[in-house]
């Protein structure tokens, strides 16, 4: 095929698939994450239950109740995910009241019925049935009949003796609270660990004396309160918050024992809200005989001529160990027990939605196991398509701003390579929602990323072609040696960002996924289009009149020459990294790196409130409902509120501070910019150990990359440059004291494979100039290297900041947060490219005796110094020829008109019998060493070629 | 966070070396890892074997880096001269 035939398939190629993309983008709805279209997200660490141990078949269960109770909840397309080994992610797109799916979702819903007066125990953690202080008598159940306080409660529940009985259903092992033993309270808890109830303490920043330890066999329950809004509900929720029992675990009937749950109304005359419910057919019989039992005992009590109810026995509902009803059973009435066949009803102060609420519950049975709400984010619709605009905008102006760069530094050339990027730009979105990929904010950064990702590959290659122009090829001839030699730095810089965006997307939590993948899907993409499609492009118009002056290439004038000793200078280079290194070590000392909720755990809340309430007003309403000492801040002209707001603190976490919003729009009007995130302990550790080890894992496969790719000699002051990027960044955001979140981690382990791209670039033509100047000393080889790219990793750098200075300006806080440190990363990593990472090559490589021996005759023949450029005998330059595997074979004349030249006609001769066409290197007589023996371990040996064709693997610029 | 200034402050110190002549064991490379691991042997050292956390690191921890990068810096340059490396000049 020729190579115009060839153009012009890759084209139609290009353009059949653009028009597919243009058809998928117009067809497929794109799937926003929350954080663009508002909802609420949960993530539950699963814990092992008496019933089920934490592996996937009990997740697997976990995750279709959920699934049912969020169908319950009405909201459309949730997605409830295994996260990990043992989490659980619930997103809910739409959802407003986070408290409200907090109860439907997570709560694990252990159903218990308990025969009451037997299993109440007093204060010798025995039972006392006919003891009214310690049952309640009549008002069993209720707050301040028999009840006592939560820390009196546990400490008497500790004081009983373990039980190993078949019905101690609640818990397997012993339950652990934290108490403050001055104050008598229960600070933290229950948890089923030691260990667990610290870290809950800690991230609570309750400061508590004592671990109190129930043995299994007792559960400490809360008294029954009404669910209403009623002055009188409210004044018993408020009692019932300290009003506890401690029972015998004795279960009679558990949740899985009933059937067809479903709210209703009594029958007698006051109609109250209750929950009916049938029995299933082995549980009809236990509940006739408990009923009985039950019955039986109120009799024996009951004196005749006294009032039957006040002897009447209780038995008692308990979901999650809170007492949900506790009626008594008439004796009279039913001297036999209740029959079960006409099942049984729960009421007990429910309003209508409660009772639906619970019915529900029950009908989607418990979850197999305990959850624990690690970490919740509720953004509001508004804010969501705010930030939406925002990542828009963002895009938009970094597309266009690379697009200008492109077009007035490489004029004819940048005209294709804006198409180029327009036609990745549709691939990309196409694929994006062809996959479909959930569009968060993180990945809009992503994507806003490779922009700058696809320019650069770009960039690479016209300099390389307006190279070839200059040194006085023809522009087809140009453009073929520009793709050909550009191509394996390309692919080497690209494949690292390919490599760190999996680790990224393996290791890194739900939102930096996102970015990870359209990171890792964009740079791939990028490849195709800039390289493929570009190509074809230019090879069709390479013979245009346009494509044909070197003017319209921006290739007339001589590039502009760096004539720096940068190696001689290199003492002042190291000198300004040492110092600001200094300064960032002190910054670093003295002030700490403020890190975000993402590791410390804690809540933030953002909201605009209709009213303008001062910081201590919300303090205290916050205060009133539990929620202590909250941070509060007014915020103007806030990005991510689109105006002024609050911004809120707290240390707490869980569901408690799902009602935040409630307070908050109950004392102060609509909230109606709104948005929460917390993150619990457990969930920060998980965060921040994945940062660590991303960041190693990124370095360990940058290492083995480098050193299988160039030399492992290469790999070393590559690790040294990018360990420089990260302390640097680390340094600068302890100095301006910037909050580290998850977004700044991705953001470093970006930087690790934008920093290596200008060494990629640096170093690939320093690899290439060594053979090529087998007399030069390595410092003069290095200068001379850093001159001919200079410009060309100038450019690719500012190209890749372009889009992020898009990021930072247009984006919201997300953005900016992603922005901010690439920004930092992307500048330090440029500079120590060339100024930390090659002169530690060159240190280092100068050592070696080869290079010794080398410097020593250069400096003899310069008069004792070493001349920062090669001259003389040291400037002299041989021709490296490359392996016989032309990336096209020849098939025109680069003149048609003057026919084939000789050289040609080797060419062909050679693309004919490769193996009779590999030619020796010109031998230099004065040179140290012949050129096959420092083209570095790329070149392959001849003598292990066993007639294999050989890889290209010498790269060029 | 008193491990990270430690290297930090290490690293920064091991830029310096470049004012010496290079006869390093192991060249710049082996007095990069000497100035970071000095650094943070001396740190540890100097905290009574354990390394404070982050809401324990102080501006002292900074300074505590210096003597132990330059001792790493010292040894590898000894060993370097007593294995009989040149002096490169760049």
């Amino acid at each position: 095929m020729s190579d115009r035939t060839r153009n012009l398939v890759v084209l139609l190629v290009v353009a059949i698939l653009a028009a597919l993309s243009v058809v998928a983008i117009t067809a497929r709805p794109t799937k926003e994450g929350l954080d663009l279209k508002g909802g609420v997200s949960l993530v539950y660490e699963a814990r092992p239950s008496a019933f089920a141990k934490v592996d996937s078949e009990s997740i697997g269960r976990a995750i279709e109740i959920m699934r049912d109770r969020v169908d319950r909840l009405g909201v459309a397309e949730p997605e409830i995910a295994k996260a990990g080994n043992n989490q659980i992610e619930v997103q809910l797109p739409g959802a407003d009241n986070v408290e409200q799916a907090i109860r439907q979702v997570g709560t694990t819903a252990q159903l218990f019925f308990y025969d009451w007066e037997p299993n109440v125990v007093n204060e010798n953690c025995v039972s006392a049935p006919t003891d009214s202080s310690v049952t309640g008598g009549p008002q069993a159940g209720n707050p301040g009949s028999g009840t006592i306080s939560y820390y009196d409660a546990v400490l008497r529940a500790s004081k009983c003796k373990a039980t190993n009985e078949p019905d101690d259903l609640s818990h397997s092992g012993p339950i652990f609270y934290g108490v403050d033993t001055l104050a008598k309270k229960v600070l933290c808890g229950p948890q089923d660990t030691e260990a667990e109830l610290r870290a809950e303490c800690a991230s609570n920043k309750r400061r508590i004396d004592k671990v109190v330890t129930v043995p299994r066999g007792y559960v400490v329950v809360q008294s029954q309160a009404p669910d209403g809004d009623t002055d009188q509900d409210k004044r018993a929720r408020v009692l019932a918050s300290d009003a506890y029992y401690v029972l015998k675990d004795d279960v009679s009937l558990k949740g899985t024992d009933i059937k067809d749950p479903q709210q209703g109304r009594s029958n007698g005359t006051s109609g109250d809200v209750n929950v009916n419910f049938q029995f299933t057919d082995s549980a009809r019989k236990t509940w006739e005989k408990v009923t009985r039992e039950i019955a039986e005992r109120g009799q024996d009590q009951w004196v005749p001529g006294t009032d039957a109810q006040a002897a009447a026995q209780h038995f008692a509902i308990a979901l999650d160990n809170k007492l949900i009803s506790v009626p008594f059973i008439d004796f009279k009435r039913n001297p036999e027990g209740i029959d079960g066949r006409n099942g049984s009803e729960i009421s007990g102060g429910f309003t209508i939605d409660s009772a639906q609420e619970l019915a529900g519950l029950l009908k989607t049975g418990a979850l197999p196991l305990k959850l624990k709400l690690i970490s919740q984010s509720q953004v509001s619709a508004t804010l969501g398509q705010q930030a939406l605009n925002q990542g828009l905008t963002a895009a938009i102006a970094g597309f266009v701003i690379v697009a200008l760069f492109l077009l007035i530094f490489y004029r004819a050339l940048g005209v294709i390579a804006v198409a180029g990027l327009a036609v990745y730009a549709l691939y990309l979105f196409a694929l994006i929602k062809l996959i479909p990929i959930t569009l968060t904010l993180p990945g809009i950064a992503g994507l806003i990323l490779t922009i700058g990702v696809a320019a650069d590959a770009n960039i690479v290659i016209f300099e390389r072609v307006k190279e070839e122009i200059r040194a006085g090829r023809s522009t087809q001839q140009g453009i073929i040696q520009g793709y050909k030699k550009g191509l394996a730095a390309i692919i080497d810089a690209n494949v690292v960002t390919i490599l760190v965006a999996f680790v990224l997307f393996m290791l890194a939590t739900a939102g930096v996924k996102g970015f990870a993948l359209t990171l890792g899907l964009g740079t791939i993409t990028s490849l195709f289009t800039a390289v493929l499609a570009t190509q074809a492009a230019l090879g069709s118009m390479q013979k245009t009149k346009l494509l044909q002056s070197k003017g319209a290439l921006g290739a007339s004038k001589e590039s502009h020459s760096w004539r720096i000793d940068f190696m001689g200078k290199s003492k002042w280079f190291f000198s300004f990294s040492g110092l600001i290194l200094v300064i960032c070590a002190f910054a670093l000392s003295s002030n700490g790196l403020n890190l975000g909720i993402d590791f410390e755990s804690g809540t933030r809340v953002k909201t605009s409130l209709t009213q303008k309430p001062t910081e201590n007003q919300i303090r205290d309403a916050l205060a009133a409902e539990g929620l202590d000492a909250p941070k509060i801040q007014r915020v103007t002209d806030d990005k991510e509120l689109g105006g002024d707001g609050y911004q809120i603190s707290l240390n707490e976490t869980g569901a408690k501070v799902g009602g935040v919003k409630r307070i908050l729009e109950q004392k102060f009007g609509t909230a109606a910019n709104y948005q929460s995130q917390s993150i619990g302990p457990t969930f920060g550790n998980t965060i921040a150990k994945s940062a660590i080890t991303a960041i190693i894992a990124s370095l360990i496969i940058i290492s083995v990359y480098l050193a299988l790719r160039f030399d492992w000699k290469f790999a070393v002051p590559v690790l040294i440059a990018l360990a420089h990027d990260l302390l640097i960044t680390a340094g600068v955001y302890a100095l301006t004291d910037r909050e580290v979140t998850t977004s700044t981690v991705a953001a470093l382990l970006t930087v690790l494979g934008f920093s290596l791209y200008d060494t990629i670039i640096v170093f690939d033509r320093v690899r290439e100039n060594v053979p090529r100047m087998p007399q030069a000393a390595f410092s003069q080889i290095v200068n001379r290297s850093l001159s001919e790219v200079l410009t060309r990793s100038l450019a690719t750098s500012f190209c890749a900041l372009l889009p992020l200075l898009a990021l930072y300006f247009f984006g919201g806080a997300t953005l900016q947060d992603f922005a901010f440190a690439l920004i930092i990363g992307t500048a330090s990593g440029t500079y120590s490219s060339v100024f930390i990472a090659t002169p530690v090559l060159t240190h280092w490589k100068e050592t070696e005796t080869l290079y010794r021996r080398r410097r020593s005759r250069v400096a003899a023949e310069g008069g004792g110094t070493v001349p920062p450029y090669a001259t003389g005998i040291a400037a002299t330059e041989v021709e490296v020829r490359g392996k016989p595997r032309p990336s096209r074979r020849l098939t025109a004349p680069e003149t048609p008109e003057k026919g084939v030249s000789s050289e040609e006609f080797k060419e062909l001769v050679r693309d004919i019998q490769p193996e009779v066409a590999v030619q020796d290197p010109e031998v230099d007589p004065n040179a140290d060493v012949l050129p096959e023996n420092l083209v570095l371990k790329d070149t392959p040996k001849r003598a292990n070629m066993k007639g294999k064709k050989p890889r290209n693997r010498r790269h060029g610029r | 966070m008193s491990a990270l200034v430690w290297v930090m402050m290490g690293i920064a110190v091991w830029h310096f070396t470049v004012f010496l002549p290079d006869r390093f064991w192991g060249g710049i490379v082996g007095a990069f890892l000497a100035a970071s691991v000095g650094a943070v042997i001396v740190g540890i050292i100097a905290n009574g074997l354990t390394v404070p956390g982050r809401h324990d690191t102080e501006l002292i921890q900074a300074f505590l880096a210096i003597p132990g990068a330059l001792i790493g810096i010292g040894v590898v340059y000894a060993i370097g001269v007593s294995r009989g490396n040149e002096v490169v000049d760049l």
